[in-house]
């Protein structure tokens, strides 16, 4: 189980005249039960990758697999594959329409042609999952906050049990609880329910944090792949594609470089606490 | 997908049409215009097309781009030279059959409206294609300025104008990602019959209405933060100036239009 990108190429406007190569020969494998976090500056084509991978745009040469089989088959169920890759855009809150919250989240499991009873099902479980209380159930999404309103939109595609859940930035814009809760809420989903994550953002501090696997793009392709501590060895080029590393790992690199004895490879702000304090113990 | 969709037809280039002043543009054009209805016989044709021809040269436009404009209108052209076929009456019958007579007569005014709506349509082409749409917002604002006189709100119209025009690119923009979000979430706007596909819009109509309803509330309070009021006493970061050659096309206009109304009036044919 799993998605395989080879080779593949995606150009905008071809024929006319300003063509911009988005991906330059991307390959790429993702497995089943990963927590990935896709980082890259703006316009490094992360956007456009994700939408590859549900079959919303089709590349411009190149394959992509998911579970083994050619997406750009003719007999390939596009349909199907865009449920079982569920995507969040970016700002996903744009995009709720119904009367109800709960309406707004059935939209997904209706048009996979669900019964009844299990379209509701999946809905009360999957805006369970993002901690929207039975209350706001038949409230119009549009008087929700902001942070509410995003929950609703990703229940909106939990709802239809995806097999791989995409985030694009999913939390710019939110304030640092709404941040952690969501952020939160994935890796939960990733750890219980066995869900392969790709979470989009050009904020290192947020991806660090959760994921065990990190790529980072730069002008439409792959540049690093690997954990985050390996990721973060290369500070000079991450910094050179304007990304550069979170702060506390910045300041352990620091340290080390001014002959301090820093073990491990600390990520999140509390192990390089943890390894700092180890140090001064000493 | 929606992003192809050009708004406008601007071709970007650098020659002395776009350089000038675009109040000469729409004055010229309609005076072309005009000046298609002061002839009926094949010279004015002829020298209608040479003017246009040379324009066009001037304009640095490649031809394809001017025809590209015929296309949209190329039923209604059929239909109106159809009609003229059929309906002119005249002494030299060509074709009688049942109730269908067609004229000499009929096939040149056939030939002339045709000609006459293709001129229209490609020389109003010429003024977009070298325009932008912001310039052509300035010219008629500029223009229509003596409207004020009669408590017509002329700034606040042409605001209106590129306001709207400015955000055709951005609603298409937000159509295309709404569409893709919906397509994401197993929305299907390609089959089923016709009133099924309209109920498939609703989840892209409605974010759609939403957004731009919090974009024009943005705006407003933008503009109100910046103290917009209105076009009294407004001035403008790139006032419109005649200059040199803005002249020179004006006389090249009047002399075409003199052109046009002697050999209407004397050259037979």
């Amino acid at each position: 189980m799993s998605i395989k990108l080879q080779d593949v190429n995606y150009i905008y406007g071809i024929g006319t005249g300003q063509e911009i190569h988005a991906l330059k020969n991307i390959n790429l494998e993702i497995n089943n039960g990963e927590f990935i976090g896709l980082a890259g500056h703006t316009g490094s084509g992360k956007s456009t990758l994700v939408q590859l991978l549900n079959g919303l745009m089709r590349a411009s040469s190149g394959v992509i697999y998911y579970n083994g089989q050619n997406i750009y088959d003719k007999l390939y169920n596009m349909h199907s594959l865009r449920s079982k890759v569920g995507l969040v855009f970016q700002y996903p809150e744009h995009q709720l329409f119904e009367t109800t919250v709960i309406n707004d989240v059935q939209f997904g499991p209706k048009n996979l042609g669900l019964p009844q009873l299990e379209m509701e099902l999946r809905s009360f479980q999957a805006l369970k999952m993002v901690g929207i209380g039975d209350e706001l159930l038949d409230v119009s999404p549009f008087t929700l906050s902001g942070g509410q309103k995003r929950r609703v939109a990703i229940a909106g595609i939990l709802a239809m049990q995806p097999e791989v859940l995409v985030l694009d930035e999913p939390v710019a814009g939110l304030d640092p609880a709404g941040r952690d809760e969501i952020l939160g809420l994935l890796k939960k989903l990733h750890s219980e329910n066995n869900i392969t994550i790709i979470l989009v953002s050009h904020s290192m501090d947020d991806i660090a944090k959760y994921v065990n696997r990190m790529l980072v793009m730069n002008k439409g392709e792959i540049v690093l792949d690997g954990n985050p501590a390996k990721v973060f060895q290369f500070e000079k080029e991450l910094e050179r594609i304007g990304l550069g590393i979170p702060q506390a790992v910045k300041v352990c690199h620091q340290l080390r470089e001014a002959g301090a004895y820093i073990t491990g490879e600390p990520i999140t702000a509390e192990d390089c606490a943890e390894a700092i304090y180890q140090w001064l113990k000493v | 997908m929606l992003r192809d969709i050009t708004i406008g037809q601007y071709y970007a280039s650098e020659s002395v049409i776009h350089r000038l002043d675009p109040r000469v543009k729409v004055v010229a054009t309609f005076v072309y215009i005009i000046s298609l209805f002061c002839f009926d016989q094949l010279s004015g044709y002829i020298i209608a097309a040479l003017f246009f021809g040379c324009m066009v040269k001037l304009s640095k436009v490649p031809f394809k781009f001017i025809t590209r404009g015929i296309k949209p209108i190329i039923f209604m052209l059929i239909f109106t030279a159809a009609l003229n076929l059929l309906w002119t009456s005249g002494e030299h019958i060509l074709i009688k059959a049942g109730f269908i007579t067609i004229t000499v007569e009929g096939v040149k005014k056939m030939v002339f409206m045709a000609l006459r709506l293709i001129f229209l349509i490609i020389g109003s082409s010429l003024m977009t294609l070298t325009t932008t749409p912001n310039q052509l917002t300035d010219a008629i604002e500029s223009l229509f300025k003596p409207l004020n006189k009669v408590k017509v709100p002329v700034h606040e119209i042409a605001m209106m104008m590129s306001i709207a025009l400015r955000f055709i690119p951005i609603l298409v923009e937000e159509t295309d990602k709404i569409m893709k979000a919906q397509m994401a979430r197993g929305a299907d706007f390609e089959s089923g019959n016709i009133i099924q596909r309209v109920k498939n819009m609703v989840p892209i109509f409605i974010p759609l209405f939403v957004s731009a309803a919090r974009r024009a509330s943005d705006l407003a309070l933008a503009m109100d933060a910046r103290c917009y009021h209105g076009g009294e006493g407004r001035t403008k970061m790139k006032p419109l100036k005649y200059k040199k050659p803005d002249i020179i096309a004006y006389l090249v206009m009047f002399g075409y239009i003199c052109i046009i109304i002697t050999a209407g009036k004397f050259l037979p044919i």
